[in-house]
């Protein structure tokens, strides 16, 4: 007996050593990946978070009557056809006193946003008043300057490496001075859709159209799978062509995603003719992609529902259908619910099979229906990265913020329903 | 006094795949008596009784032969519905199994599927006289709507009975309904089978041949698939005819 007891004493070493060494990889593994996330969500969110907000120029504008009304006629459709450049120009020279030649004008007319000599013009038809008077008004800045005041590390750049001239950014510092220059939330970003000028693109025609296409996932894929799930694990008959459907859709489980995007081109676009680019054909390519994910989902938490369950109620004449729909799928809908997250998750994060139909369009409308062209949101993170100007680096970056925030809500969403299910008893 | 038979099977064989589980099984169980069947591990007698309401047709390797007659109709034959069969042959499970909700719905649901109350008034009346028929409603009537998990095992075995009493079944199976549960809980259930035996045909599997002897009338012997041997319970436990048996209940197979 105590020659045996030293032996396990013995062994006992060895079996805690690897015990330990196991629980040290296991936390070097958690580390690591936490390292990673916390990289990920800094660099994200330090560029992200300047195109939150944008920067506003205060300039005295002088509502001109010769440029905007010659003939003081007071006709709205003039007014709208007037240079309202030349007047936020003018009015931007008057800051600043030395004489300043064409090429300068033409220098410090870019310092405000190219849609702000609308919305000028919207403004004095509204008010005719204000010709031939002044008023102070916050203009929109353009984006090169907005990167600058952003960024002021690249103030310190050689001239020909910055994105403005030196002289722009004398009269920046100037203004800056003279204390009108502001920052504020940027509404651009998060009421309008793309646009090629930084300052006007905004991320709310994308999520509208991952909503949108998301929704058409959700309700193709989710009763579908489920039904699908439900019919394969608990009523059809086991044989071979159902064995044979179980490995395919293990199989379509594991399919590129951009194939489904051939598949949706295929069918979707030139047999059935939908419209291109919208959200109901996204919405149909991405539930394709979905519905294994959720089928399997589905039968294994049917699977993992305790079989004396199903005897109890067909033991009290519950026909089979009864014993699924009464006791065993309401006791699986929470393994189903977290299968619909991360097939959702997945159609959300998805933008191969969208560029295949279409959906990498450049859009400038928010839309409105389904059958409208849109974007998606990695689509839009994509079409942004991909574009040169400067200003859309930080765009980019909050484009992938708000992606999160969405994953982030719609994850919680399904979390919340699938508590509300989950019996403790 | 001549006994009236409720069940009866002939040449009844049951194979799962190509493993014959059951041979040729003759029994005659009569109506208003408790009826056990008997046997060590393996030897088919929670096979029998899940064939005597088809709870077998749920195993697709199942196969079975020959003829169960109750009330002069073959159950295995064509026109015969097992749900309706199961609906007249109630079963209670070895584990207790009662449905992750409430107490009154776990009574209510069998009444419910077949529309056996009219009113919600008729159904609450149903489930409480199944459930002081299952002799629980006295511990349980403050709590009926909280959920049936909570009880504890022998009130739980004691609720899949109520649940089981509330469609009106004419024979209630009890495949090792005590199995599971301590030798208070265990007495408690003996005597409401006791009880139900005025009202219902009751059969019986158990591995304790003092329960067998306690609850039944009628005692079953199986082995290996076999049915060896079936008579009056104390001409079994006392003068048993066949040498197998005597080597069960004296301990010496099993």
């Amino acid at each position: 007996m105590t020659n045996n007891l030293d032996r396990v004493e013995l062994s006992l070493v060895g079996r805690k050593r690897s015990e330990r060494l196991f629980k040290f990889y296991g936390f070097l593994g958690i580390l690591i990946a936490f390292l990673f996330l916390i990289t990920i969500l800094y660099s994200v969110i330090s560029q992200g978070q300047k195109a939150f907000f944008t920067t506003f120029i205060k300039v005295n504008i002088f509502f001109d009557s010769e440029i905007i009304d010659p003939q003081n006629q007071r006709n709205d459709e003039d007014i709208r056809y007037a240079n309202f450049n030349k007047i936020i120009t003018e009015s931007l020279k008057k800051k600043f006193p030395e004489n300043l030649n064409k090429n300068d004008s033409k220098e410090l007319s870019s310092f405000i946003s190219s849609s702000e000599a609308d919305y000028l013009s919207e403004f004095v038809v509204k008010n005719k008043d204000y010709i031939g008077k002044y008023k102070n008004m916050w203009l929109l800045a353009s984006s090169n300057i907005d990167v600058i005041v952003k960024n002021p590390e690249m103030e310190d750049l050689d001239e020909e490496d910055r994105l403005i001239s030196n002289k722009q950014l004398g009269w920046l510092n100037q203004i800056r001075l003279n204390n009108e220059l502001k920052k504020e939330l940027n509404k651009n970003f998060f009421t309008k859709a793309d646009s090629t000028e930084p300052e006007q693109a905004g991320i709310w025609g994308s999520l509208v159209g991952s909503f949108l296409t998301l929704l058409i996932t959700l309700v193709l894929s989710f009763p579908v799978a489920v039904a699908a799930g439900v019919f394969l694990e608990e009523l059809a008959p086991k044989n071979k062509f159902t064995e044979f459907l179980e490995v395919n859709i293990n199989n379509l489980a594991a399919v590129p995603s951009i194939i489904y995007g051939l598949l949706g081109l295929a069918i979707f676009l030139n047999i059935m003719h939908l419209p291109r680019s919208a959200p109901i054909v996204g919405g149909m390519v991405l539930a394709l992609m979905t519905l294994p994910t959720i089928i399997i989902a589905t039968r294994s938490s049917l699977k993992s529902v305790p079989p004396s369950i199903r005897e109890a109620a067909i033991g009290l004449g519950a026909t089979r259908f009864q014993s699924v729909v009464d006791h065993v799928l309401p006791l699986a809908i929470p393994g189903i619910m977290t299968g619909t997250i991360i097939g959702m998750s997945r159609a959300l994060g998805e933008s191969a099979p969208l560029l295949m139909i279409g959906m990498v369009a450049f859009i400038v409308d928010v839309p409105t229906t389904f059958l409208d062209s849109s974007t998606a949101l990695p689509v839009q993170i994509y079409l942004w990265k991909s574009t040169a100007a400067r200003g859309f680096v930080e765009l980019t970056a909050a484009g992938v913020i708000v992606l999160l925030v969405f994953l982030i809500l719609m994850n919680g969403l399904a979390v919340f329903i699938r508590q509300k299910f989950e019996k403790k008893w | 006094m001549a006994e009236k038979i409720k069940i009866s099977t002939k040449k009844v064989n049951v194979f799962y795949g190509d493993k014959k589980a059951l041979e040729n099984i003759n029994l005659e169980i009569p109506e208003k008596k408790v009826t056990s069947l008997i046997g060590p591990s393996g030897c088919g007698k929670s096979t029998f009784i899940r064939c005597l309401n088809r709870m077998n047709d749920t195993i697709d390797i199942c196969r079975i032969e020959g003829k169960i007659i109750i009330d002069n109709e073959d159950i295995y034959s064509k026109e015969i519905d097992p749900v309706l069969l199961r609906a007249k042959v109630g079963m209670v499970f070895q584990k207790p199994n009662p449905f992750p909700k409430s107490i009154f719905e776990n009574v209510a649901y069998g009444p419910r599927i077949h529309g056996l109350a009219k009113s919600d008034d008729e159904l609450d009346e149903l489930v409480t006289q199944s459930l002081v028929k299952a002799g629980l409603f006295q511990e349980i009537k403050d709590r009926i709507h909280e959920p049936g998990t909570s009880l504890s095992g022998g009130q739980q075995q004691r609720l899949c009975i109520a649940r089981t009493i509330a469609i009106s079944p004419q024979i209630i199976l009890m495949d090792e309904p005590c199995s599971a549960l301590d030798p208070i809980a265990t007495a408690v259930i003996e005597e409401l089978i006791d009880e139900l035996a005025k009202n219902f045909t009751i059969v019986i599997v158990t591995h304790s041949m003092q329960q067998a002897a306690r609850v039944s009338q009628q005692t079953a012997f199986f082995h290996m698939g076999n049915l060896i041997e079936v008579g009056r319970t104390d001409q079994i436990f006392s003068t048993p005819s066949q040498k197998k048996t005597q080597d069960y209940i004296t301990g010496k197979i099993g």
